[in-house]
């Protein structure tokens, strides 16, 4: 009788699912509800966790919680901790959830809501998942390695070392692109600016409370963290109405990007306690709540969804980033279906913290599928606003013209009406100069997260400080990655350096520590300028080599666990990661290509390159912006170079894989697995610690 | 007053877990570790926080 039950509970879902993506995908002319999207993707999660990632784990893996995981043979309080399963979780989805799943979808959303949102819903549930699930049990076999050792074990030396040289290269480019989300975020914006200043004062307050005053107490630091951050936000208006200290506060791009590769810098070579730590915290709480507040803004308000199904974008010609769905949409996209990044996190920490093996497929498995449903959300946000404002917002001056009027008329002209007034309001509401010309995709979510919450509590009246709270969260963790990756990348540049030369690699060595640092710092702020004075406002060039970049390292992921898989001897379920890897490996290498030689000159490197220098070579450039322009064909061809190199290095990495996968099946070399051996759990079923 | 039991007992899990979660449980969680193994060297909690902190952020522990 429950059998029966349960199979009716999961017909009626997978019904109401099937439902609500037919009437997503099929709306032309009327608009629809954003309460679609959220039955359509909570009900196909629901399935895909209940159904695929049992078979998943059952099959594919075989979890097995008799074994002894790494947390309960290792248990040191420290590194190896056993935890509960909710707790880790949250601490595995706090860490994943970064800026991606939000700015990714909403610059898809110019190819219109359908495309960015059933690749948020099924890439998640078919490989992002997959992904994260599967490399949590490899690692939780073989006591927490990172995805580097594994790769090294498994594929071979040459492949341990690419994974690791992708890491720090995805890890370069990432740096420098988020940096640029935030550079267009705050320029011209003294509000945001000052807001996002202070968290450092506030940061080095709670470093100095959790170091010496009570050590460790991060609850209590951050709280007080917390009111003074949101007293910040409300003091940036009196500062923004303040014509002395807002002309302070009030920095061009190139100004702020100094500032933010300087901050970059001394959050890398200072003690970690200092300034990192609690950044951190502080951003972690404040994450947790403004999703979960968007979440429960748009249940409220329900707002109805005025972006068309599909734009006249999916020609390529987008003003947001230049190219075809495909490729694009899914480069765009990366983290809300799926992330390389993530396989670091879940042959990190978390696999030395869980408790039992079947706890990896919540943990794995359901926290991609929050994060997904984060991306769902961000689409929601964008497209939620008129298609003309977000345009607007979006598109770049070179494309749609510097004056309001000009842009205007020309987003209109794409059949998006727009009046100049509409964006003169709404900079008005918002209390910013001006919402046109902001690439970058963080302006707009605030804008759309902005009006979401301001429906649920203040209206226009609280607009404003809605509009940069969410600005300051956006800011305050993607600052967060920022420092935090430079560090993690300053760390791999002394291991690697302490190869050549030993005291190189000692990671308190001052002279090695400021030398990794500048290096990490100099090179993600090289990219970062090229965004800031690209003519075309970065995100369209830059924006897609990170999603080649992120997505690369998601591939090098999947080929180390197919790897493992047909050494474990899953032959028959090898579908499972070997799809998504090929997928991925095609749509990266499609858009590799095309970003390095397709002759359109909006998307190929080296053909927009040598479209400048034609310029030149035409006298068509004013002399004064010679000098600018062909700093600009040197970094598209710089750009090309990098695409370039990343594709031969996973290139590599496949080809070594295909050689080893075909030694073992035609039986040339043994499959020697590099498990830890079994032992078996000392704890009572139900009954472990936390 | 069974009601009132039971939320309060689902606040004070709700409270553990909010605590584990941020780190401020951190030092409890290795002084009981330390109890279970019988360690005698055991670092106080300013040395702990430090060389936790120092751990944590050597490796990728925030995503993109």
């Amino acid at each position: 009788m429950r059998k029966i039950v349960s199979a009716f509970v999961w017909i009626v879902i997978a019904v109401i699912g099937a439902g609500a993506l037919a009437a997503i995908a099929l709306q032309r002319n009327e608009r629809i509800s954003a309460t679609w999207f959220v039955v359509a993707a909570a009900c196909f999660y629901l399935v895909a966790y209940r159904f695929y990632s049992a078979f998943l784990a059952a099959k594919l893996v075989a979890l097995d919680d008799s074994r002894a995981t790494p947390a309960e043979r290792n248990d040191d309080g420290r590194d190896f901790v056993p935890t509960n399963k909710w707790v880790l979780f949250g601490h595995h989805f706090a860490a994943i959830a970064g800026p991606g799943p939000l700015v990714g979808p909403t610059l898809a959303a110019q190819f219109g809501y359908l495309p960015g949102t059933l690749w948020l819903i099924a890439g998640a549930a078919f490989a992002g998942c997959v992904q994260d699930f599967v490399i949590l049990f490899c690692s939780i076999r073989r006591n927490g390695k990172s995805l580097g050792e594994m790769a090294r074990d498994e594929v071979g030396k040459r492949g341990g070392f690419i994974a690791q040289l992708a890491v720090l290269a995805i890890l370069i480019i990432l740096l420098g692109v988020v940096a640029l989300v935030v550079v267009n975020a705050l320029k011209t914006s003294p509000w945001a600016t000052f807001t996002l200043a202070m968290t450092i004062p506030i940061a080095l307050l709670m470093g100095v409370y959790l170091r010496y005053l009570r050590p460790g107490r991060v609850l209590e630091a951050s709280l007080i963290g917390l009111a003074l951050v949101m007293f910040v936000v409300v003091a940036g208006q009196w500062v923004a109405d303040s014509a002395s200290w807002a002309r302070l506060f009030t920095l061009s791009g190139v100004a702020l990007s100094f500032w933010i590769i300087a901050y970059g810098f001394a959050a890398s070579a200072l003690p970690v306690w200092l300034l990192l730590a609690p950044r951190d915290y502080l951003s972690a709480f404040i994450k947790a709540g403004a999703i979960f507040s968007l979440a429960a803004g748009i249940l409220i308000v329900r707002p109805e969804i005025q972006m068309p199904a599909l734009t006249k974008f999916i020609d390529g010609s987008g003003p947001v980033f230049a190219g075809k769905i495909f490729p694009f949409c899914f480069i765009t996209i990366a983290c809300g279906a799926i992330s390389g990044f993530h396989s670091l996190i879940s042959s990190g920490t978390t696999p030395k913290m869980i408790q039992r093996e079947g706890h990896a497929r919540m943990i794995g498995y359901g926290a991609m599928l929050l994060e997904s449903f984060v991306g769902v959300m961000a689409m929601v946000a964008a497209c939620a606003m008129q298609p003309g404002v977000y345009f607007a917002i979006n598109s770049p001056a070179r494309v749609v013209g510097a004056a309001p009027d000009a842009a205007a008329a020309t987003i209109t002209g794409w059949g998006y009406p727009l009046e100049p007034q509409t964006m003169i309001r709404m900079a008005q509401m918002v209390h910013e100069q001006t919402l046109f010309n902001r690439p970058g995709g963080a302006p707009s979510l605030a804008v759309g997260m902005a009006q979401i919450f301001s429906s649920t509590i203040g209206g226009e009246r609280l607009m404003s400080i809605w509009y940069h709270f969410a600005i300051m969260f956006e800011a305050l963790f993607i600052l967060t990655v920022l420092d935090a990756g430079t560090r993690v990348g300053r760390f791999m540049v002394q291991e690697m350096g302490g190869r050549v030369w030993k005291p190189f690699g000692q990671t308190g060595w001052m002279p090695s520590v400021v030398i990794s640092s500048a290096f990490v710092v100099g090179a993600w702020g090289y990219f970062l300028y090229q965004g800031v004075i690209d003519p075309f406002g970065g995100i369209n060039s830059l924006w897609p080599l990170f999603g080649i970049a992120n997505q690369l390292l998601a591939a090098v992921a999947l080929v180390v666990a197919t790897t493992i898989l047909l050494k474990m001897g899953r032959l028959k379920w090898i579908w499972v990661t070997l799809v998504p890897m090929v997928w991925l490996i095609t749509v990266t290498m499609t858009a590799s290509w095309q970003k390095i030689f397709s002759g359109n000159a909006q998307i190929g490197f080296l053909s927009g390159a040598n479209n400048w220098a034609e310029q030149i070579a035409a006298g068509k450039i004013p002399a004064a912006k010679v000098v600018e322009i062909q700093r600009t064909i040197f970094n598209l061809r710089l750009d090309a170079m990098v695409t370039a190199a990343l594709a031969t290095m996973i290139l590599v990495l496949v080809v070594e894989a295909i050689l080893r996968w075909t030694a073992i099946l035609t039986k040339r070399s043994p499959a020697v697995l590099h498990e830890t051996p079994y032992v078996a759990t000392q704890w009572v079923a139900g009954a472990e610690g936390d | 007053m069974s009601v009132w039991r039971e939320f309060v007992d689902v606040a004070r899990m709700f409270w553990q877990w909010l605590r584990i979660w941020c780190g401020d449980a951190a030092y409890e969680r290795y002084q009981c570790a330390m109890e279970r193994k019988r360690a005698s060297a055991r670092l106080s909690a300013k040395e702990f926080y430090l060389q936790q902190l120092d751990r944590r952020y050597s490796r990728p522990n925030r995503c993109c």
